[in-house]
């Protein structure tokens, strides 16, 4: 009797967990969560700048290390591909992975964090992160939608800057002309959103650029909200990924580089 | 003992004429001295006797010389000599009554010294054979009567003005000496070259006579201060105080600086060998923009003789102007962007930055005219000028066209302008900069070879020259600034380069594993500015290294960055010779003038508006020095003690429009102290009298030598003279030199047996 409780209860989960799974859509391009990527001739380059991703907590499972991994490294190494192309930043071909247990994430004063509404920051990684801010360092969130994984992107965030509002970036602000004019913005889409007949995620409808500044009045954390630039990277090499999408990823990327390199 | 050898003092030798009174030619006695050496060595020869080798010779050598000798007299040598005839001439005597002779030494004041050797019998002795006149002197000569009328209360000695001045109250009259008395503490910096050569052109030979200990037994002197005349506001300051002292040698003492009340620094220092002048540096902030005095001083100490040395004034124009700084960027990089912040709070310095993110991009940061930097760098010396300072990043020597390398060297050379160079793999020898103009310009030499940037890790080390800079100075104390600089985060980059060049500056080195220590930090001055090498882009980790409230990082940079510019001259360069006149007058003023291309500009009108003590004004006229291109000169008599505000203003020329705009302006300030001098430098400066005498013909006397002075002073071309012919052929002398060879012939003969 518990045997046959067992294997139906077993029959069910399973069931539902295959019906979620459909409701996503085939996904044409998803060989694997870690997104691979070939390693470059010279990854191991010394160079200015190397596309820093964050290692954090992130509670949930999601593929083999967590959600801070999305998208890695193919995201990572054709962003890089990109930013070494179309500026004169002396720039890594391999990605460099941040981790907050120690002091490394003070030599890369860039830093990019994926799937933020999914981290579980320890006070130690919030107090991290607040004094790297703080000494200079530049963060990039993105790939987190809807009001649900805004709050929790927020629980870590209020720890690390209990005291200071997060604002909408105006477009008059130097981060959307620094390289590239971006007064023009679109929602970037996430590759689950294909064949793109809609560009959100959840209730995150509307794309926002929001930003934490510091006292004189220069980016510090700049969040890129409803909207999922690592994947555009990712899927830029793709004909079935739009070009508009893409371009405006990697120039967002660029300028957000480019601003944390002169601000 | 010099007068009883040789019968006259030893004036009459110096300034005298031998003579031959004989009758006879020279030559014949000549002839006489070769005829007796040759019939002598014919009979030494002849009856040597037991006498071998150069036995004979020496005998002949003795008596050759002795016949020589008799026969010099025969021809009756004598000196020629002018003396002043008896009182047909006057003799000048100036008694120095300043506040320093009255230095009570051995229960006596100097002045009474003097004034009790005139009156114990010198006076005497030179009335009876001159016309004395009698003066005091201190700022201004005045004729007494008699010594008594002296006060020692005149608030500055100037020798020099004192002398010129007697000269000129007996142009007219036979003056045959000037007999001066003092202590040599001169408070015009000396006597100059143009009263000297008056005084020698007149003939008229001064006699010193020293007062005063040479030494003083206890005492502290703060010597002098060297300091810049103006700086930018919050610059650090860096003053080379001259310390001398006497009797406290190994002794700890506190030097202080303050502005007003305020201590603004203060170290101890451990006194050096008695006299030895020591020069200690004191770092300080110069604070917000005004006029500053700052005065410097030691605390007494028991004991010392004298406590009005102690302290000394100097004044600086902390300006408010905003010097611009020019960045030129060839990629963007973290040290570009902590730079840019480590100075974004420095209200001193106004950084415009050129960054090129893209081939073709430029990005520009700071300029409140953005039409100035939409060209990128600038092409024209007006366009570049009007930047003070500027710094190259990584930028590849090509990437400026050799028009704008030209510039770049004559923004150094001409302009004045302080140029710093960065590290990076774009730059110096992987930047193609071994064979560019630009090498020139850098402080060290390149290496010529590719690939010396290194992205390694690497330590900045300071050298013993960057311990005083004030580039490197991070805390106050000079040992806690050195241990500072060891507990540094490593540069995240580094640059190889070459050895210094002679005349540059290394204050810090580099230390990375497997590589030789290399020049990382390097200044050196260049034409008329500054040039500086800073062989890395990885200073930003000392920001993102360390706590976000400490400020070491930017610091630096500011400190660097204001090296750069604060002595970089603006088109209108104002100068006096020194910020404070202690009891002088007479303030030489100077004005430099250049066009936007920072060429010399001739042919303006340059005025100088002083707004003096009790709101009393004055304007001056500047005129064109004869043979410096673009410089007027001008000197004014300030009258009152106080400061002195002097705007320098630069009008265009006669016949220029009415309306036309000045060109350009400039203020200074200096001040006038009276009294304070004579503090200084007590002890008696006998060099200074001995130059003095020596150069006019005269002779220094001690105060013990004195009573000499009224015999030797007779001996002198100016004034009414007469020629006197003194023998000399009975000098005791001569009679001792003829019986020693004799003797010495008897002697040698009794040693080799022959007698």
């Amino acid at each position: 009797m518990r045997l046959r409780i067992l294997i139906v209860a077993s029959v069910a989960i399973l069931g539902c967990f295959t019906i979620v799974q459909a409701q996503r859509g085939y996904n044409p391009f998803h060989d694997d969560d870690d997104s691979p990527a070939p390693m470059p001739p010279d990854a191991s380059e010394k160079t200015e700048w190397a596309f820093a991703r964050l290692i954090y907590p992130s509670g949930r499972f999601y593929g083999p290390r967590g959600y801070w991994t999305i998208d890695s490294p193919k995201a990572d190494r054709q962003f890089s591909l990109g930013v070494r192309r179309l500026t004169r930043i002396h720039t890594r071909s391999k990605e460099e992975f941040v981790s907050l247990d120690n002091d490394d994430v003070f030599k890369w004063p860039w830093l990019y964090a994926v799937e933020t509404g999914h981290w579980m920051l320890t006070d130690e990684n919030c107090k991290k992160l607040r004094e790297y801010l703080l000494r200079g360092g530049f963060l990039m969130t993105d790939d987190f939608h809807g009001s649900e994984e805004w709050e929790v992107f927020m629980a870590g965030m209020s720890r690390i800057f209990p005291d200071r509002p997060i604002v909408e970036i105006e477009n008059h602000d130097p981060i959307f002309h620094v390289l590239y004019d971006l007064d023009e913005r679109v929602q970037v889409p996430g590759i689950v959103n294909y064949p793109f007949h809609q560009t959100h995620e959840k209730d995150g409808t509307v794309p926002h650029w929001r930003a934490i500044y510091d006292d004189r009045g220069r980016i510090m954390v700049a969040m890129c909200f409803n909207q999922d630039n690592g994947d555009a990277w990712e899927w830029a090499d793709s004909p079935n990924y739009p070009e508009k999408f893409a371009s405006q990823a990697f120039r967002t990327g660029i300028n957000y580089i480019i601003y944390s390199m002169t601000h | 003992m010099f007068e009883f050898l040789f019968k006259y003092p030893a004036t009459v030798f110096s300034k005298g004429q031998f003579v031959l009174l004989g009758a006879w030619p020279v030559w014949a006695l000549g002839l006489a001295i070769v005829a007796i050496a040759i019939g002598l060595g014919w009979h030494v020869r002849r009856s040597r006797g037991f006498l071998t080798g150069a036995r004979p010779v020496a005998i002949w050598l003795l008596e050759t010389l002795l016949a020589a000798l008799m026969l010099f007299l025969l021809w009756h040598p004598a000196i020629s000599i002018a003396t002043l005839r008896p009182q047909q001439n006057i003799v000048s005597v100036l008694i120095d009554d300043s506040r320093s002779m009255s230095i009570r030494e051995d229960g006596k004041t100097r002045l009474e010294q003097a004034v009790s050797g005139l009156n114990n019998g010198v006076l005497d002795a030179l009335r009876k054979r001159f016309q004395v006149r009698l003066y005091r002197f201190g700022k201004d000569l005045e004729r007494i009567d008699k010594t008594d009328q002296v006060t020692g209360a005149a608030k500055a000695s100037r020798i020099g003005d004192g002398i010129t001045q007697a000269l000129a109250d007996s142009s007219t009259l036979p003056l045959g000496a000037v007999v001066l008395l003092s202590d040599g503490a001169d408070n015009s910096g000396g006597i100059d070259r143009d009263t000297i050569a008056q005084i020698r052109q007149r003939q008229i030979p001064v006699h010193t006579v020293g007062f005063g200990k040479e030494k003083l037994t206890r005492d502290i002197e703060i010597s002098d201060v060297s300091l810049p005349a103006r700086t930018l506001a919050d610059a650090r300051l860096a003053a080379e105080v001259t310390v001398r002292s006497f009797g406290y040698a190994g002794q700890k003492v506190k030097l202080a600086v303050r502005d007003g009340g305020k201590v603004l620094a203060s170290q101890d220092v451990t006194l050096k060998t008695d006299g030895a002048p020591q020069t200690e540096q004191l770092q300080f902030n110069a604070g917000i923009a005004g006029a500053k005095s700052y005065q410097f001083s030691v605390e007494p100490v028991a004991g010392e003789e004298n406590t009005g040395n102690n302290a000394i004034t100097r004044l600086v124009n902390v300006e408010s102007s905003k010097p611009r700084i020019l960045y030129m960027e060839g990629e963007p990089r973290w040290e570009f962007k902590f730079i840019r912040r480590a100075v974004e709070d420095d209200r001193s310095l106004e950084l415009d930055t050129i960054l090129r993110t893209t081939q073709n991009k430029i990005y520009t940061q700071g300029f409140a005219n953005q039409k100035e930097a939409e060209k990128g760098f600038p092409a024209k010396a007006e366009e570049l000028f009007v930047f003070s300072g500027l710094v190259i990043g990584d930028v590849e020597a090509n990437y400026f066209t050799a028009a704008q390398q030209e510039l770049i060297r004559e923004f150094a050379n001409r302009r004045g302008g302080g140029i710093l160079f960065l590290g990076g793999r774009a730059t110096l020898s992987d930047g193609g900069y071994p064979h560019s103009p630009l090498a020139e310009l850098l402080p060290v030499k390149l290496l010529d070879r590719k690939e010396t940037f290194h992205r390694d890790q690497a330590t900045f080390e300071l050298s013993p020259l960057g311990r005083d800079s004030i580039i490197c100075r991070l805390e106050e104390k000079p040992e806690r600034n050195v241990e500072r600089w060891k507990k540094m985060p490593v540069l995240a980059d580094f640059q190889e380069v070459g050895e210094a060049k002679p005349g540059a500056v290394v204050l810090a080195d580099v230390n990375a594993a497997g590589k030789k220590k290399s020049p990382l930090l390097v200044t050196e001055n260049y034409g008329r500015g500054r040039t500086a090498l800073f062989a890395t882009s990885g200073s930003w980790r000392w920001q993102m290294l360390q706590d976000h409230t400490d400020k070491t990082h930017e610091m630096f940079w500011t400190q660097m960055l204001r090296w750069l510019v604060t002595d970089t001259p603006g088109r209108v360069m104002s100068s006096t010779p020194k910020t404070v006149f202690a009891d002088e007058t007479k303030v030489p003023l100077r004005a430099e003038v250049r066009d936007k291309s920072y060429r010399p500009l001739s042919n303006v009108r340059v005025e100088a508006r002083i707004v003096g003590p009790e709101g009393s004004a004055a304007s001056v006229e500047l005129n064109p020095a004869p043979l410096e291109e673009g410089v007027y000169t001008a000197e004014f008599t300030a009258e009152k003690p106080g400061s002195y505000v002097t705007e320098i203003v630069v009008k265009p020329p006669d016949g220029a429009k009415p309306d036309a705009e000045d060109l350009g302006r400039d203020v200074i300030m200096f001040r006038r102290e009276d009294g304070v001098a004579e503090n200084f430098r007590v002890a008696q400066n006998r060099e200074l009298l001995e130059k003095l005498a020596e150069q006019t013909g005269g002779r220094y006397y001690t105060a013990k030598d004195m009573a000499k002075l009224a015999d030797q002073i007779s001996y002198s071309e100016a004034g009414i003279t007469t020629r006197e012919t003194k023998d000399i052929w009975d000098m005791p002398v001569v009679f001792l030199f003829a019986l020693s060879l004799r003797a010495a012939e008897w002697l040698l003969r009794r040693k080799w047996g022959v007698v």
